[in-house]
């Protein structure tokens, strides 16, 4: 049995090396694992874009949200000498020895969506990760923006937040953006702040206790779209009518908040791209001419969706959901 | 007058008193506060009973039903740590069964594609099956239940996961929104749905054998097996007890939020159910177990939540403000100060009984 086990090994060991010793570039991409659909839609656009593409094999690894596997999967990476390897961590500490590892093996290092904490002390030659304080500035500009259009932008009016996990590097960007953008509409007065830890059934629990204890919510502003999904039933319990009596801005963009939108009981979502193939594949191409990058995150372009679409928000106007709602996949 | 005087202090002794002063302490917090914490109203357009009391009571209905099973896995000198994986696996099942292929049905509506008896049957029957396996490990295989239970909290949300393809599904089925979100007798469901779980274990409990079974095998397994009690039957049918509450939770849970959330669903809650059990003054090395306790126990813990959000502590701080609190009705629960105010309560009651004397 033992014998038959290491000649399989052996086996799965040759074809790797012979693999990676074809004329195919070789790219290694190892992934979080499949936390949430934004993560699945993140996952399946990049394995397309790359195993798609003419003469580039794809060398996948799904770290199923443990660190440890995911340090695995680099080593194995090293050791199949990979062209290129795209990544992005579960966590956002502990990478400092693994990636140096694969800085002296000289393997062209991608980083994806999480940026880790030691970023500043290694080589990688492109980086690729959401802007989470412009779309947290979005969130609440387009608020400001939508009641100046409507004539209220004068009166005052109470803004909840609801927060993402505490301490994810969503929720510390996308608050920071908030509040930087609160100050920029006075108007705007934030009468509550929690965490609904990026779930839709704490966004349900946390929007009824404040339907309770704050007397008056105009505005409510959700770090991601299923917190705001949970807090529309939340409204609607409470007897009020979600879009109307409460605008609702989400964060994410995902299928569900377009129906709701569409639905006409939440207000506007702002993008947060999961699909990076596009942006990466260029970027893989560019490095394979032997062109560099400087080490400045490049961030994806993304989308603000409403029910109506035209609100200015400075560095982008908005869209009407229903006009892009049947080409969202995920 | 002797007789009364030893009441009080038996009482003073018990766990299950400590819990409710607890209890009513942070209630108390509470209306010194904001006395409106206690407005009960009633919400025509829902037809239920609106109030933060309410909220409290609806949302642990999940740990209370789960915690029940806890108490008697708890009773039996165990625990089980896949409760919360089971939750997420009724959810998926059941959306599984209400969506079925996600690409053939796109939109979410009030519709179901297989009988609504199997939406709410197979997940109940699954999550049985499941306990039913914690029980068979723990009972004919001899695995300590922390390990035996920790295989299906490891791969369960895998399970979960697989079943409905990493996906979240959502549905719009008004029968199924009932579970969660419908009213019955003015008050949400899933407070009705705990009631009836509740007293069904108690009767189960208290009127037949079947608590002074499980006390005596979470004593001592060996000298009931010489009293004629089958162990190993007591320990399946438990276990077997427990999936099929954490399936009723899970149900309750996905209905809530009217889908599948394989990632959150039932997150941490072995470890909520466990410690509304402690709380609850049953205790972790077996033996006597008390349900009204574990009730207790549950809504201390929801208590603590709703007073976060209503209150609005800031979010860093909501871990350590649940920490503290729940240290100090630990603490308040601990043998030398339950001793200490037994003691008291007694000394007094004898002072007056000797003065009237």
């Amino acid at each position: 049995m033992k014998k038959v086990l290491f000649l399989t090994l052996a086996l799965v060991m040759v074809i790797c090396v012979s693999a990676a010793s074809a004329k195919d570039v070789v790219i290694a991409f190892s992934q979080i694992g499949q936390e949430s659909d934004w993560r699945t839609a993140n996952t399946d656009d990049l394995r397309s874009a790359i195993e798609n593409h003419p003469g580039w094999k794809l060398v996948y690894d799904d770290g199923q949200q443990k660190q440890e596997n995911q340090i695995k999967a680099l080593r194995n990476f090293i050791t199949q000498d990979v062209d290129y390897i795209l990544f992005t961590g579960v966590v956002s500490t502990g990478w400092d020895e693994v990636l140096k590892e694969v800085n002296e093996a000289e393997i062209p290092l991608l980083l994806i969506d999480r940026l880790p904490d030691c970023a500043d002390k290694i080589d990688y030659v492109a980086a690729f990760g959401g802007d989470f304080v412009e779309e947290g500035r979005r969130q609440v500009a387009w608020a400001g923006e939508y009641l100046k259009s409507i004539g209220k932008g004068d009166t005052d009016v109470n803004v909840v937040i609801m927060e993402g996990t505490t301490g994810a590097s969503a929720q510390t960007g996308r608050t920071e953006g908030n509040l930087k953008a609160l100050k920029e509409y006075p108007h705007l007065k934030l009468v509550g702040q929690q965490t609904g830890n990026f779930t839709r059934a704490e966004g349900q629990a946390v929007m009824e206790s404040w339907l309770k204890s704050i007397d008056k919510i105009d505005v409510l502003i959700a770090q991601n779209d299923d917190m705001a999904l949970g807090a529309i039933d939340a409204i609607k319990a409470a007897g009020k009518v979600p879009g109307k009596d409460i605008i609702i801005v989400g964060c994410d963009s995902v299928k569900a908040a377009f129906e709701a939108i569409v639905a006409g009981e939440m207000n506007c979502t702002v993008e947060c791209t999961p699909l990076y193939g596009k942006f990466v594949v260029p970027t893989i191409e560019a490095l394979i001419r032997g062109e560099k990058f400087d080490k400045t995150v490049v961030h994806p372009e993304e989308g603000v969706f409403d029910m109506n679409g035209g609100i200015d928000l400075g560095t982008v106007k908005s869209i009407k959901a229903a006009d892009v709602i049947s080409q969202r996949i995920y | 007058m002797s007789k009364k005087s030893f009441d009080i202090s038996s009482l003073m002794q018990s766990k299950v008193t400590w819990a409710v002063i607890a209890e009513l302490l942070i209630l108390l917090v509470c209306f010194l506060i904001r006395p409106d914490f206690f407005s009960i109203s009633y919400q025509p357009s829902t037809g239920m009973l609106y109030g933060s009391l309410i909220d409290i009571v609806n949302r642990s209905a999940e740990i209370t039903i789960i915690s029940m099973g806890m108490t008697l896995v708890i009773a039996l000198g165990g625990t089980d740590l896949s409760v919360g994986a089971l939750v997420a696996v009724a959810g998926a099942i059941a959306l599984k069964f209400l969506r079925w292929d996600v690409l053939a049905y796109p939109t979410p509506g009030d519709y179901t594609v297989c009988s609504y008896i199997l939406v709410l049957a197979v997940p109940l029957i699954v999550c049985a099956l499941m306990g039913l396996f914690n029980g068979f490990l723990v009972a004919k295989g001899g695995i300590q239940p922390i390990i035996a239970t920790l295989i299906l909290m490891v791969c369960g949300r895998g399970v979960a996961q697989i079943l409905t393809d990493g996906k979240q599904f959502t549905t719009g089925y008004s029968p199924f929104r009932f579970i969660g979100q419908g009213s019955f007798l003015y008050l949400p469901m899933p407070i009705i749905i705990t009631i009836v779980v509740v007293i069904a274990v108690a009767l189960f409990t208290r009127k037949t054998a079947f608590g002074a079974f499980v006390e005596s095998v979470g004593v001592n397994p060996n000298a009931s097996k010489l009293s004629g009690i089958k162990a190993a039957g007591v320990i399946l049918i438990v276990f077997m007890i427990t999936g099929l509450l954490s399936g009723i939770a899970g149900l309750i849970y996905s209905s809530r939020i009217m889908s599948n959330d394989s990632n959150n669903a039932g997150l941490n809650f072995e470890m909520d159910a466990i410690l509304a059990v402690v709380i609850g003054g049953t205790n972790m090395s077996g033996g006597k177990f008390s349900l009204a306790g574990t009730v207790v126990g549950s809504l201390i813990i929801r208590t603590i939540v709703t007073f976060v959000y209503y209150f609005g502590i800031v979010a860093e701080a909501t871990m350590a403000f649940k920490a503290l609190i729940i240290a100090v009705v630990i603490v308040l629960q601990s043998e030398p100060v339950r001793k200490y105010f037994a003691k008291r309560a007694a000394l007094r009651a004898l002072r007056k009984g000797g003065m009237k004397a």
